[in-house]
């Protein structure tokens, strides 16, 4: 079978100039789960904007499910790629979450009565049930995180695009976060700074720098190299680092995945 | 308390029925104007810079800008908006805010609201961004000038809505037009002084920041200056000859509403219950104010015509 | 910055919250206008549109502490306003207070403002009491308002929000770094954050523009809404508008 997501030579360049991304080529599998590292402003947002079409390729080439990304495409696309933002107030937009959930389906043509309906049981799934008629402002980080992943979850869609899904969530919220991804059989592409989330989410990784792919493969094994993880500028959680001291010569030990 | 800002949202209890109604009718309809000139405006993007501005109009009208002395000054934010989004947007965007100001903060009356969109949405906005547009096509383009027409337009804005709150009062009966002007239009003259310092600063720091949403604004119509000037200097004189005519003749304006036949119905409006007052000051108020505003709508009407044929000759 | 009351209290059970918005939203209108246009001494009648709002709060189950505390901040400025009218309006002297004459002309005036308005507000502050912002953007829906209005409501309710948010943020780091000192600088800080509020707002607008397109957005802003008004809300509806508008016509009749 052809890869759900073919990425060929992309580059993308801000209109202030900015070059976000310089010659990315990555195939992406049905069922694969991969996760994009890279340090800050490494372009990892930017590519998740061109897997559904939020940004068109400037050269090279963008392929989901067969189909060339490109302005005739979008919407197809976007029915397959489902993309959940890094900040959730953005995703949430609307007075209540019922309505915020609803909103795909509703765009898709569903009557209001299915849309609802479909809207309810996600909520359900996502144990957010109750808080349908809720506003977002009223939410925690982690529910407002839960909720922002139902707005896409509801679409059905074959790919899971996330980016930094566990930003700003504290340990509980993150590791609850974790278990219901890993139990979802969705395609998943996860841009983190969370090593540990990458590892718990995801076989492959593929680290980022400035722009281009600096390398890529197994998970376990990358993410336990630690020179090379501290040669491309990849975070661990703080508290490890606090923990062993502000001397931080050597480069902190990836902690193990309990 | 929102103390000055209330002044320009009219609470319910002051208005009399004809003029709630009257002040509805006239919203109403230029409300559909603007709904209608905006969607060939806004396309595509329509629903985030409508959202985006709302708030921030809504979160602007809310903060309190010290003036020093314990005074302070509030935004009401027309012209700031319209130099970002256009007038038509700005108007529905101020009338959105009135709508939940009115039923949610009871900041300003619910029967008023017909009579606030006009003052606040409808003539600050086409006033204060006629006046702005009108004097960027004076002085020509470029950052700072930009920045004064718009202070001047946003000066402009809130006199007239001191304006049109007082005469609004003086025409429901609770005040008598001279006082209500004197006291009403007077506040706005010092008001409108934040107002233009306001929208002054904010679009300074907008324009360092972030120029890219300033650029939401073509360039004013490339007219021949000096069609701007003559056309500025025909209304000018008209404005200095109205007002001349209306004070020698204090029953100016009873006169040509007879003329025009507005008959007794508007006049004694203005007159009633104290027609003596009225009738020896008022007149001449009226037909200053309004004959500035005539002469404004001819000339603006003008520019607008030359602007046409230059463009399609 | 007072806007957090607009989610307290819309939950109270009640008659008056079993009816859909949109008739809630008439209810409040039609007496709010109906005692706005009162002529001018028209006591009793203010006195029965007082009663009539008073026993809609009543079967509302707004708590009477609540109705005189959100009653009292408005009002206050609409007798601050209208003592200008005390005086400012000429007719018989009625008596002297310090160098000012008031006249029975500006008494009048001045009863009958406030009498409109407490009414009015009364009826306002129902309103709120009963309806969040979500469900009185879903009734100017259902009242055909303008779609452009409609949805950038929809969208500024939490925009608004997490605006007032960050401005909140601002506030407290630059307090945090001592800039409050000084109107000068206080104004400065001011007109910082209202700049700061402009580009967040957009730059948030933007972002959520990509988030609706995401999901699908094509132009239109869909909606959930099918709630059918019910026959006995319009009943009640019906029965209030009558009340009213009897009131206020007979108020000008009787003159
Ligand atoms: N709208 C924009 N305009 C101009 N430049 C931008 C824009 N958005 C991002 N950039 C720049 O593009 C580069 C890549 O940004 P991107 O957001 O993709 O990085 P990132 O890897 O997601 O970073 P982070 O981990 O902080 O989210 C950065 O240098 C950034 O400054
Ligand atoms: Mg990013």
């Amino acid at each position: 079978m052809a890869n759900l997501i073919e990425i060929t030579d992309l580059a993308y360049r801000y209109p202030d100039g900015t070059p976000a991304i310089d010659g990315i080529s990555l195939s992406v599998e049905s069922g694969d789960r991969v996760a994009i590292l890279g340090p800050i402003g490494a372009g990892k947002s930017t590519l998740l904007l061109h897997l559904n079409g939020l940004l068109l390729a400037q050269s090279g080439s963008v392929t989901v499910d067969g189909m060339k990304v490109t302005g005739e495409t979008v919407r197809e696309v976007r029915r397959r790629v489902g993309l959940v933002f890094q900040d959730p107030d953005d995703q949430l937009f609307l007075p209540t979450l019922l309505e915020d959930v609803a909103f795909g389906p509703l765009n898709e043509g569903k009557a209001p009565r299915e849309a609802a309906a479909r809207a309810h049981g996600v909520l359900a799934d996502l144990g957010l049930a109750g808080s349908e008629g809720r506003a977002a402002h009223h939410l925690s980080g982690g529910q407002k995180r839960l909720a922002a992943l139902a707005t896409v979850l509801v679409s059905r869609p074959r790919v899971l695009v996330l980016d930094e899904p566990t930003g700003n969530l504290d340990a509980e919220g993150r590791a609850k976060l974790v278990r219901l991804l890993q139990e979802r059989d969705e395609t998943l592409v996860v841009a983190t700074h969370d090593l540990e989330v990458a590892r718990a989410l995801c076989s492959r990784c593929v680290v980022l720098d400035r722009g281009k792919i600096a390398t890529q493969g197994d998970s376990a094994r990358l993410l336990d190299d630690a020179s090379f993880l501290q040669q491309h500028r990849l975070t661990v959680p703080l508290g490890d680092r606090a923990l062993r001291g502000s001397t931080g010569t050597r480069s902190p030990k990836n902690p193990h995945n309990h | 308390m929102q103390g000055d800002r209330c002044l320009a949202h009219i609470p319910d209890g002051f208005l009399s029925a004809p003029v709630i109604a009257g002040a509805a009718v006239l919203s109403a309809a230029a409300l559909a104007v603007a709904v209608r000139r905006s969607q060939s405006r806004l396309g595509e993007q329509e629903a985030p810079i409508l959202g985006a501005a709302t708030a921030f109009v809504f979160a602007a009208q809310m903060l309190n800008f010290p003036l020093g002395a314990g005074t302070s000054a509030h935004l009401l934010g027309g012209v700031l908006v319209a130099t970002l989004v256009g007038p038509s947007v700005a108007i529905l965007v101020l009338f959105s805010v009135l709508l939940v100001q009115a039923l949610l903060f009871q900041d300003g009356g619910i029967a008023a609201l017909g009579a606030n969109t006009l003052n606040v949405a409808v003539i600050a906005v086409v006033g204060g961004y006629g006046s702005y547009r009108w004097l960027l096509a004076l002085v020509g383009m470029g950052t700072r000038r930009m920045i004064a027409s718009a202070a001047a337009g946003a000066y402009v804005s809130v006199v007239l809505v001191g304006i049109a709150v007082a005469i609004e009062l003086a025409l429901s009966g609770t005040l008598p037009l001279v006082p209500s002007l004197v006291a009403i239009g007077g506040i706005h003259l010092l008001v409108g002084l934040g107002e233009a310092a306001l929208t002054a600063a904010i679009l300074a720091m907008l324009m360092r920041a972030q120029p890219e949403l300033l650029r939401r604004e073509s360039p004013p119509p490339p007219v021949r200056r000096k069609w701007v000037y003559a056309v500025t200097a025909v209304s000018m004189l008209l404005a200095v000859t109205a007002v001349y005519a209306a004070s020698a003749r204090p029953d100016a304006l009873e006169a040509a509403s007879r003329r025009l036949g507005l008959g007794e119905s508007v006049a004694s409006y203005f007159q009633s219950p104290f027609a003596d007052y009225t009738a020896q000051i008022g007149g001449a108020w009226i037909a200053a104010a309004g004959g500035v505003m005539v002469v404004f709508a001819v000339g603006f009407g003008l520019t607008k015509m030359i602007v046409r044929t230059r463009r399609n000759p | 910055m007072s806007f957090h009351h607009l989610d307290q209290y819309a939950h109270i059970e009640s008659p008056i919250t079993h009816t859909p918005p949109v008739v809630r939203l008439l209810g409040t209108v039609v007496v709010a206008v109906g005692a706005a246009a009162l002529p001018l001494g028209a006591w009793g009648h203010m006195a029965v549109l007082a009663l009539l709002v008073g026993l809609i709060a009543l079967l509302a189950r707004v708590p009477a502490r609540v109705m005189l505390l959100r009653v009292s901040g408005p009002l206050a400025f609409v007798v601050l306003a209208s003592t200008a009218v005390l005086f400012l309006v000429p007719g018989q002297p009625v008596f002297h207070a310090g160098p000012v004459v008031v006249t029975d002309a500006g008494l009048l005036r001045f009863g009958s403002a406030i009498g409109r308005a407490v009414v009015a507000l009364g009826a306002a502050v129902i309103l709120v009491s009963t309806t969040g912002f979500p469900d009185l953007v879903s009734a100017f829906r259902d009242l055909r308002l303008p779609r452009v209005v409609t949805t950038s409501l929809g969208l500024a309710y939490r925009l608004l929000y997490t605006l007032v948010d960050e401005i909140e943020r601002i506030e407290r780091a630059a307090r945090s770094r001592n800039v409050g000192a000084g109107a000068r600088r206080r104004r400065q800080l001011a007109v910082g954050i209202a700049a700061t509020a402009l580009t967040r707002s957009f730059a948030r607008g933007e972002r959520t523009y990509r988030a609706m397109l995401a999901r699908g957005y094509h132009g239109e802003m869909p909606s959930l809404r099918t709630r059918r008004v019910d026959v006995n809300s319009l009943i009640g509806l019906g029965l209030l508008t009558v009340t009213v508008l009897a009131t206020t016509i007979s108020a000008y009749m009787i003159r």
